[in-house]
């Protein structure tokens, strides 16, 4: 095994020039796999913000006891589809309405406390949700008006949907680039040796002596690639974490609900870049290799 | 026994064509033996078949009481250490200089370094190239391009060396060392098996010579010449 590595490690020396090229073209493509994952996931991230700012707001008749209004702001918590319901009472209406308009102190003389509705602001945890939710409260008896901007969620869920899908569909498309790149990548150098794997043929090299260390050579390719992408996704982490628009941390594409600091984030896609570029560097120069090995 | 026999053996590379047409003969030990012929009689196809480096359309190969023919993987690798090869365009390997052409031959088995800093300067010195041990292939000129390539087909000390035209891409003078060089390698023992259209080379050693015409053997004659 470490004459192996030896052999490879000479090797590199020796054709110092193309394996640095070979190198810097799978770094690139790994890191723009990376930079495409960011893309996909802070898309992600940003929808699932505007998401949680999308509500319903109930306003109640004044005959509608503040009680009865706080019941139902309790049973509304036990639906597993409610993220967050926030009870609006007259005097914070008032209040609210007060520091809107502090500069209209004509209008602020013509309202009291008494004119303004209370009203509850539910949020859902699927935006999808809230129309079904809405249509629900509106039918209850002493709800005076139930606002929700149906339009507005509807086009949201639209490009939330579009966004979703085409950042999957590019980051999958980009996963079978990179794997071509690799594997191009990987057959030009063992194709540039191939005269000397048939001279060790003809000489009596067994398979596992002419495989191995080309097997070894894009492995090693596969990590040094991946580990200069990854390093670079990791720096990102770091300067995004010091945003605060990522405070509340970045969502992982197919689990909404968890988000992960941006430093996390990223060293979860350094790992993923690095077991990616192990594995297509193994796959890549077996492939590449498996052709020299025929008799 | 015969060391090496074919038995009814054709090549056929495209239909119609038959590079080897019911090819039969066989070798002894220790043997020298000559395929001449002109050029497509069928010479490096024999070469081919014997390090299973193409398999036959029909018939069989068969070394030291073994049918190379049912040979896989390493069997096939032990067999191209017992059979060197000396090639007509050499395959050196250019970015490797003259002992590392031939350590190349110890490290595919395994050899230990101390076996390597031991052999290559012997088989080295047998050819005459002690000197240019660490030249590379292009420092060299024809003749001694093939005495690298013939040592380092006797690194692994094969029973057989089969050489396939020698002699064909270097001057007279480099052609008769080769020559010498291969008697002494078969006067310890080793069989050689030489494909060539040379008939002055053929005519000079008086060995066992077998005559191809089109695929077929036309004749078969010890102490024979190339031209019958």
């Amino acid at each position: 095994m470490a004459s192996t590595w030896q052999n490879v490690l000479s090797n590199v020396k020796r054709e110092r020039l193309l394996s640095i090229s070979n190198i810097v073209i799978m770094s690139v493509t790994f890191m723009l796999l990376g930079v495409l994952v960011y893309v996909v996931a802070l898309s992600q991230t940003a929808l699932r913000y505007l998401e949680r700012q999308a509500q319903v707001t109930v306003f109640f008749e004044d005959t509608f006891s503040e009680q009865d209004i706080l019941n139902m702001r309790n049973n509304l918590m036990k639906d597993l589809r409610v993220l967050d319901v926030k009870y609006v009472s007259k005097a914070d209406a008032f209040k609210l309405f007060t520091e809107i308009n502090k500069d209209e102190p004509i209008l602020l003389e013509s309202i009291s406390e008494d004119i303004l509705p209370a009203s509850l602001e539910i949020k859902t945890v699927e935006v999808a949700d809230l129309k079904a939710l809405a249509d629900e409260i509106s039918s209850v008896e002493g709800v005076e008006e139930v606002r929700f901007f149906e339009n507005v969620v509807a086009k949201f869920i639209f490009w939330s949907n579009l966004i979703y899908i085409v950042g999957t569909v590019l980051v999958v498309l980009f996963l079978l680039i990179s794997y071509s790149v690799v594997m191009v990548t990987l057959r030009t150098t063992i194709n540039s040796k191939g005269i000397e794997l048939e001279i060790m043929k003809l000489v009596g090299a067994s398979d596992t002596y002419v495989k191995r260390p080309l097997i070894f050579m894009g492995v090693l390719f596969g990590f040094v690639s991946a580990v200069v992408a990854g390093s670079f996704s990791v720096i990102l982490g770091f300067v995004m974490s010091r945003m605060p628009v990522f405070s509340s941390g970045i969502s992982l594409f197919f689990l909404h609900q968890i988000s992960l600091t941006p430093v996390v984030f990223s060293f979860v896609l350094f790992s993923v870049l690095l077991f990616s570029g192990i594995l297509l560097g193994y796959l890549g120069s077996y492939t590449a290799v498996r052709r020299y090995l025929k008799y | 026994m015969p060391q090496i026999e074919f038995k009814e053996v054709t090549k056929e590379y495209e239909p119609g064509f038959k590079a080897l047409d019911d090819v039969s003969f066989s070798v002894a030990s220790g043997e020298y033996l000559f395929i001449v012929g002109a050029s497509g009689a069928g010479k490096s196809t024999v070469v081919r078949l014997l390090v299973r480096e193409e398999q036959p359309s029909a018939g069989e190969i068969w070394f030291d009481d073994e049918n190379i023919l049912m040979f896989e993987g390493t069997q096939i690798s032990d067999l191209r250490r017992s059979i060197g090869v000396v090639f007509q365009d050499f395959k050196l390997l250019e970015s490797k200089n003259v002992f590392e052409n031939v350590a190349i031959a110890l490290e595919v088995v395994n050899a230990s370094d101390f076996e390597i800093r031991n052999i290559v300067p012997n088989v080295l010195s047998m050819v005459s190239l002690s000197d240019k041990m660490f030249k590379y292939p292009r420092q060299l000129s024809g003749g001694e391009k093939q005495k690298l390539s013939i040592a380092r087909a006797l690194a692994h000390e094969p029973d057989v060396l089969v050489a396939d035209e020698p002699t064909g891409m270097i001057d007279p003078d480099s052609a008769d060392e080769i020559l010498e060089i291969l008697d002494k390698i078969n006067s310890l023992g080793t069989t050689i098996i030489m494909a060539t259209h040379n008939a002055e080379v053929v005519d000079k050693m008086k060995k066992r010579v077998i005559r191809l015409d089109r695929g077929q053997i036309v004749s078969d004659k010890k102490g024979g010449k190339y031209r019958g």
